[in-house]
């Protein structure tokens, strides 16, 4: 399947999403450096001896040049710095954590999003103009009306407070995350708060492409030669159905990963979204940075992703 | 739509022909909108919130500042209609002070959004080679990174203000119109009349402003009522961080976020916002719809 043009596409785009990456922490850089407070504002009653050798550690005695030429140095290697507030934390290995945790719920997000979105847009689609899809269309524009904090906090009522009430403190939805990784019931919760806002979208675009395609002479083709209902919407209809979705999977790894800020903070999920509200509020430039450099290169990643799969969905698509 | 919406009744055959079909694609849309009673409920719940921001601005039930005015946490009775938060603050008056915010970010998002995205469409569609290579490259850019982020820093870096944190959305939302008014003018610079106005030696401005914006303007009208909600969404996002407008002025995003801690005693300090939030956005989600189906026909589904 890889064929000497497929590794220089794939090559191409991977130096692509690595200068991006870099471009966008550069912009990134520039733009936290005109941050109002500092990280070591807290410090007040420091040595100023001290604080000179705090600053000449994290070179912020040289000039934003400087600072910036030693700066892409490191990202090439890899290196992001450390960390301002934590100080002598590499950072690197710190966002490698978090990122796999964040990655961990916005995969099952994604994993939900796309499941539960075709589902719904397909089973609207099938029954079209019943009130099946009257139901499905409802629940979607529902869906995207709410802000994924409204859904997180309608969810933690219910599962954590009502049913608590309810079973009498048997069975409940405890908030909170175990270890680095938490446990599968603790994912369940944010993912869906992190994707049914998007798995309405996905039915919408699912739905409107369904009815698209249903209407195809070769749908016809396939349902007059014999094949039963369930092949023809599987392996005829929804294959090209799923274009329009397999297009939005960039915009939705951003709106997931935005997401993430909001619901790993109500969760209390170590992972990368966390992170980023705290250094900003804490003033740690360096893991703002970092974090954004993160984001590039996972949008960077996804968008390829779309691209690859675009192949595999409609075999006319080749690079 | 059940009738179908070309025909005409005979009535509307009567008078000037010509003067009728100068005004029938406003008249028509607004007749098919009219007919679609969930943007037509919608509609009324937006002028109605309208009006509530408005009278917030001159009057609430209570000082939205002051705190103990009720009890703490007080469940909503019939002195405060939708209970107290945790400071003792009337919920009732800080949720009408946050609909007046919520309506300025989103109202003046879009107009940012609107001046500045249909200028830049309207220049790249038109006079397209490099100009619309870097535009098209500017707008591919921005869809590439994660928006509500960028407006977080930008806020941070502007300030808290309600007019720095309008600016930062907009700075991160400009493309969905931009985009929307490039395709639009990129197909109707090809059209007959474009080129007749041209051909007759009408200059560029004047053919962007009189003949290819007012025949874009339906679009246009959609594309808009479908922002403001997002804009509202972004704002509320930044405020449940704790990174939005300055309190004390209350925003429903900062109230959810305020419930949140408190969702086991009392949660209608964080369901009243959220419902109210999600009512607008709602509201402004299916008069988009009802816009667009009404002014696009073909288009519908």
């Amino acid at each position: 399947m890889l064929s000497r043009r497929a590794l220089i596409f794939l090559g191409e785009r991977l130096v692509l999403i690595a200068f991006t990456a870099v471009a966008v922490s550069s912009i990134v850089f520039f733009g936290v450096h005109q941050l109002p407070g500092s990280a070591f504002l807290s410090d007040r009653r420091i040595d100023p001896a001290a604080l000179a050798a705090i600053m000449h550690h994290y070179h912020l005695d040289l000039s934003l040049w400087d600072q910036y030429k030693l700066f892409v140095a490191g990202i090439v290697h890899g290196n992001l710095g450390e960390s301002l507030v934590n100080r002598g934390i590499p950072i690197t290995p710190l966002l490698l954590r978090e990122a796999s945790v964040s990655l961990e719920v916005g995969a099952t997000a994604l994993i939900f999003t796309i499941g539960l979105g075709m589902v719904l847009g397909v089973i609207a689609a099938i029954k079209q103009n019943t009130w099946v899809d009257y139901l499905a269309t409802a629940t979607s524009v529902i869906g995207y009306s709410m802000p994924n904090f409204v859904i997180a906090s309608v969810l933690v009522l219910l599962f954590a407070v009502y049913l608590y009430n309810w079973s009498g403190g048997v069975l409940y939805y405890e908030v909170g995350w175990e270890g680095t990784y938490g446990t599968p019931g603790q994912i369940l919760l944010p993912a869906f708060a992190l994707g049914f806002p998007y798995a309405s979208i996905v039915a919408r675009l699912t739905r409107a492409s369904m009815l698209e395609v249903l209407r195809q002479d070769y749908v016809r083709t396939a349902k007059a030669k014999g094949l039963s209902d369930r092949i023809v919407i599987i392996r005829h209809a929804l294959r090209n159905a799923l274009i329009p979705v397999v297009t939005i999977l960039g915009p939705l790894t951003i709106g997931i990963i935005t997401g993430s800020v909001v619901i790993e903070n109500i969760f209390g999920i170590p992972g990368l979204g966390k992170e980023f509200v705290q250094s900003i509020l804490s003033r740690d430039y360096n893991i703002v940075i970092g974090v954004f450099t993160f984001y590039a290169l996972a949008i960077g990643l996804a968008n390829l992703l779309v691209d690859l799969l675009y192949t595999v969905i409609d075999p006319r698509i080749r690079y | 739509m059940a009738t179908a919406p070309g025909v005409a009744t005979p009535e509307e055959y009567v008078g000037d022909t010509l003067a009728r079909e100068q005004t029938s694609l406003w008249a028509d849309a607004w007749r098919r909108l009219k007919r679609n009673r969930l943007a037509l409920g919608s509609a009324v719940f937006l002028v109605l919130l309208l009006v509530v921001a408005i009278i917030s601005v001159f009057w609430t039930p209570y000082p939205i500042w002051r705190q103990g005015v009720a009890p703490t946490y007080q469940t909503p009775n019939s002195d405060f209609l939708l209970g107290a938060d945790q400071a003792g603050r009337d919920i009732l008056s800080r949720l009408m002070v946050g609909a007046q915010v919520s309506l300025e970010v989103g109202v003046g998002t879009q107009i940012i959004v609107a001046v500045v995205g249909v200028t830049i469409g309207l220049i790249a569609g038109y006079f397209r080679g490099w100009l619309d290579g870097i535009i098209s490259t500017l707008i591919n850019i921005f869809y590439g990174i994660p928006d509500l982020l960028v407006a977080l820093i930008l806020v941070l870096i502007l300030g808290r203000g309600l007019d720095k944190i309008i600016f930062a959305i907009a700075v991160t939302r400009w493309m969905d119109m931009a985009r929307l008014v490039r395709g639009q003018t990129f197909s109707l610079r090809e059209r007959e009349f474009v080129e007749a106005a041209r051909a007759s030696g009408t200059r560029p401005n004047k053919i962007l402003s009189r003949h290819i914006l007012p025949n874009a303007l339906g679009p246009i009208i959609v594309q808009a009522t479908f922002g403001i909600p997002q804009a509202i969404l972004f704002e509320a996002f930044l405020s449940f961080l704790g990174l939005g407008v300055q309190p004390p002025t209350p925003s429903w995003g900062a109230m959810a976020a305020d419930g949140f801690h408190a969702i086991r005693i009392a949660p209608h300090i964080v369901l009243v916002p959220a419902i109210a939030l999600s009512l607008t956005l709602m509201a402004f989600n299916f008069l988009g719809d009802g816009l667009r189906d009404a002014l696009d026909p073909r288009q519908k589904r």
